[in-house]
């Protein structure tokens, strides 16, 4: 994939958006010596190329009742087929699962309810005949944010 | 079990702002039948209650020069761990970081250009005081079921 080259006002609309996504144009334009419908267009492309996928809000899953993120690293065989990331992919509360290397072979991000789903689901992998290992992680406390996600180049 | 103080009002609004938040307080009112006054009101509330705990706009790393993405797991010392998360969430290219229970005491989820800024990023995160231990995990093929939950 061609990376897309960002110039000083298209990054300037990300900082501020990565801060506060609800930032107006306006102020946006203000601080760029802009007008505010340059920053809209500017905006509208960035999400047209994808460089901007969404923006959106981040809800503390636990304030809501929805239970808390877990994050399991799981350990398998040398030789395992996609029918485990399958299986993984079907488990209520799936948010994420990814292969990787290095600590883990395969890491899986879940929100559950309660200690009980949290065994249940790490019961359905680990019960996995190419399974060696289930690693169980808990975020506590809330998610946090980097302000800064990217370095631009 | 859904927390029982928020009504429909509050999840109409949550739901919409985490798929765009960025719709108008009118709009969202025009949906909800009531004045976006009320919707104002509400949105300012649930940040005080912490229930939105943030806003942000979710970048494609691939587009602009990132090749993947790495989970590090930190060991800290004891008792330090607020002190090392709140250093680790203020490296750029650091996406999310959290305490967490288990093998490791904090999580961090990063974009990573190549490896020599993984190494990088790992040596700052190492020469950090009281961080004894980094476990990595380079992320490949990663499906995001439900990104609307987690940001990546």
């Amino acid at each position: 994939m061609s990376v897309i080259k960002l110039d000083t006002i298209d990054e300037k609309i990300i900082r501020m958006l990565q801060v506060d996504a609800r930032t107006s144009f306006k102020k946006i334009a203000d601080q760029c010596n802009r007008s505010a419908d340059i920053i809209k267009n500017r905006y509208n492309k960035m999400k047209k190329n994808g460089i901007i996928r969404r923006s959106t809000i981040v809800i503390d899953p636990k304030k809501m009742g929805l239970g808390n993120l877990v994050m399991m690293g799981i350990r398998i065989d040398q030789h395992y087929s996609d029918s485990i990331l399958n299986t993984i992919k079907k488990i209520p509360g799936i948010l994420v699962v990814t292969r990787s290397i290095g600590q883990y072979d395969l890491e899986a991000i879940f929100l559950l309810e309660n200690i009980e789903k949290i065994g249940t689901a790490k019961e359905i992998i680990a019960d996995l005949p190419e399974v060696r290992n289930v690693d169980v992680n808990i975020f506590v406390d809330k998610p946090l944010l980097c302000p800064k996600n990217f370095e631009f180049e | 079990m859904i927390n029982m103080n928020l009504d429909k009002i509050d999840t109409t609004i949550l739901e919409i702002l985490k798929n765009d938040a960025r719709t108008s307080f009118r709009e969202i009112a025009r949906k909800l039948k009531v004045s976006p006054d009320t919707i104002i009101n509400r949105f300012e509330r649930l940040k005080k209650q912490e229930i939105i705990i943030d806003s942000t706009v979710v970048i494609d790393p691939k587009k602009i020069g990132y090749s993947f993405i790495a989970r590090f797991g930190i060991k800290v010392k004891p008792a330090y761990s607020t002190q090392v998360l709140e250093k680790v969430i203020s490296i750029p290219s650091v996406i999310v970081a959290s305490k967490i229970v288990g093998n490791f005491d904090l999580i961090s989820i990063s974009v990573i250009k190549n490896f020599n800024h993984l190494y990088k990023l790992r040596d700052t995160i190492l020469d950090m005081p009281y961080v004894e231990k980094i476990e990595i995990g380079m992320w490949i093929e990663t499906m995001k079921l439900y990104p609307q939950y987690f940001l990546i």
